[in-house]
């Protein structure tokens, strides 16, 4: 995975080959990496989601009123 | 880089947009204070994290496509050719400043020891998105859920405001070559659409229960925490600063850019590459501020809320002409467009019972609309790009700044791309029965359970004597 391994090697090369991504991987994994990163945008979006509208479903079938909250208030 | 000289040029430039990065982190920071001390205690930690999280979906999805968007959509496309390559498709070519480098999958977007400014100039775009989003928050706290909110903050963050950055922010945007839109300090490209997509939501969402009385009169909920609501304005006028320098290009030689054979004229220059000084905006950015706040504690009889709001708005209204105006210029056109907002704000909410919770589709939305239209009549007759100057609809070339290019530049910034995209989306979500919070839940509280489920050790701490 290493694109550099010794710096002074790399920088020692040619100008246009030191210029460069020096990321791990780069040039081959940058496909699987944005997959990647879609996948777990996109299931992070349904997991709190499902989440939220839980929450919102179990506090709103508990119909408290709007003074209710003050009483879990206990010290300021 | 293997001269001092140019190393020197490239790595202040870096260093630049890096610090304005950090200053406008304060943007963010103000918003998110502003918005908690203006919502009431049952919602507090709800609101807190609804505008937090928009900075990690705006962040992915600005480096998945917002980026490219920009540099992709110059041309409209199909409405002005790109000067670059004289195509109206898409910028998705070879050229230098070709979309095509700022795909996720580029290895310019990631550590790259040819490339020392993608990774600042992206962050310093990413940081106006944030600030879009989070304006559409503020007007909509206390009644929405987080998931609707993500997908708006999505849709204003790194889709829409960037398309209209692509097109009138842009030195090849299309909108400088028909129109002559100039908006230096984005009074439309971020305050107008932000204010006009969060009016274009606040249609569809309505208002908080309590808001009107059952015979429409408007009641005043006011911040529960002005001083929260202060420490937050103040951090956003902080940021704004690192807003405004990071709208500038710190150095450059415009000589060989626009072909003056052998002229070398170094400058700092605006986002549209025609010169400006950091010291002349530093006048106008305070003398704006301080026109707004002038304006704003007359017509709010001294009220903390609006006078602070209102120098803000003073900043947004003279910004898209701030790299031009004399000082008192720019304090004068701050004045006006507080005074304009400030009556809009009201006759809205009352005209159409549109409760916008902190005032943000005044201060953003028609602030910034308004000063895009003062600005084309006060640089009426500036060019609009330093490439070349043409007639108004050419294309070809690019026309000078006028009111009727303003105008027109208004009306899309707040309404084609803001006002429109915020109502379909927020329709869309409305039908999927995804958009509002249940009106038990808006009654009890946001944070009811999260407050419940603390209660029991918060009543043991409290009574605790050792």
């Amino acid at each position: 995975m290493a694109t550099v391994t010794n710096w002074i090697d790399h920088l020692n090369k040619p100008a246009e080959e030191v210029v460069g991504a020096v990321y791990p991987g780069a040039g081959s994994v940058e496909g699987i990496l944005v997959i990647v990163g879609i996948i777990l945008w996109v299931g992070w979006h349904v997991l709190t989601a499902k989440s939220e509208s839980e929450e919102l479903d179990r506090l709103a079938r508990k119909r408290h009123s709007a003074n209710d909250h003050k009483s879990n208030i206990t010290d300021w | 880089m293997t001269d001092q000289l140019g190393a020197l040029t490239t790595i202040f430039t870096e260093f630049y947009y890096w610090v304005t990065v950090v200053l406008m982190f304060l943007i963010h920071v103000g918003f998110c204070m502003y918005e908690v001390g203006a919502s009431r205690y049952k919602h507090h930690q709800h609101t807190l994290m609804k505008n937090t999280m928009l900075i990690p979906l705006v962040t992915v999805t600005w480096f998945f496509f917002g980026w490219w968007i920009y540099w992709a959509f110059p041309t409209g496309p199909g409405i002005a050719p790109s000067i670059m390559n004289e195509s109206t498709a898409l910028v998705t070519d070879e050229s230098a400043f070709s979309a095509t480098w700022y795909t996720a999958t580029s290895e310019l977007m990631a550590v790259n020891l040819g490339d020392h400014i993608s990774g600042v100039f992206w962050a310093a775009f990413l940081l106006f998105s944030w600030t879009a989003a989070s304006i559409v928050s503020g007007a909509i706290i206390e009644r929405i859920t987080t998931f609707a909110f993500g997908i708006l903050a999505i849709a204003i963050g790194s889709v829409f405001w960037t398309i209209d950055a692509a097109w009138g922010w842009h030195f090849d945007g299309w909108m400088l070559k028909i129109l002559g839109y100039h908006d230096a300090y984005a009074s439309g490209v971020i305050h107008a659409i932000a204010g006009g997509f969060a009016l274009g939501v606040l249609m569809v969402l309505g208002p908080r229960i309590g808001k009107f009385s059952s015979s429409g009169e408007p009641r005043n909920i006011g911040p529960r925490n002005p001083w929260l609501v202060t420490v937050g304005l103040f951090l956003i006028y902080t940021g704004f600063w690192g807003f405004y320098a990071a709208c500038n290009i710190p150095i450059f030689d415009l000589g060989p850019e626009y072909g003056m054979e052998g002229i070398s004229y170094w400058t700092a220059t605006n986002i549209y590459v025609t010169p400006t000084t950091l010291s002349g905006i530093t006048f106008n950015f305070l003398m704006s501020l301080s026109g707004g706040l002038l304006a704003g504690y007359w017509i709010a009889k001294g009220d903390p809320f609006w006078t602070y709001s209102s120098g803000l708005a003073g900043v947004i209204c003279a910004s898209a002409g701030n790299d031009l105006y004399h000082p008192i210029q720019a304090m004068i056109i701050g004045m006006i467009g507080v005074v304009i907002a400030y009556k809009l704000h009201y006759w809205v909410e009352r005209k159409f019972k549109i409760d916008d919770a902190v005032g943000a589709v005044a201060v953003h939305g028609y602030a910034g609309f308004v000063g895009l239209v003062i600005c084309g009549f006060v640089l009426n007759g500036y060019p609009s790009s330093g490439y070349s100057v043409g007639a108004m609809w050419d294309g070809t070339t690019y026309a000078t700044i006028n009111p009727l290019g303003q105008f027109l530049g208004a009306i899309i910034m707040f309404v084609v791309l803001g006002l429109i995209p915020g109502y379909i989306i927020a329709k869309v979500l409305n039908g999927m029965g995804r958009l509002r919070i249940p009106r038990e839940v808006e009654i009890a509280g946001l944070d009811y359970e999260m407050m419940e489920s603390a209660k029991e050790d918060e009543k043991a701490v409290s009574s605790a004597t050792r």
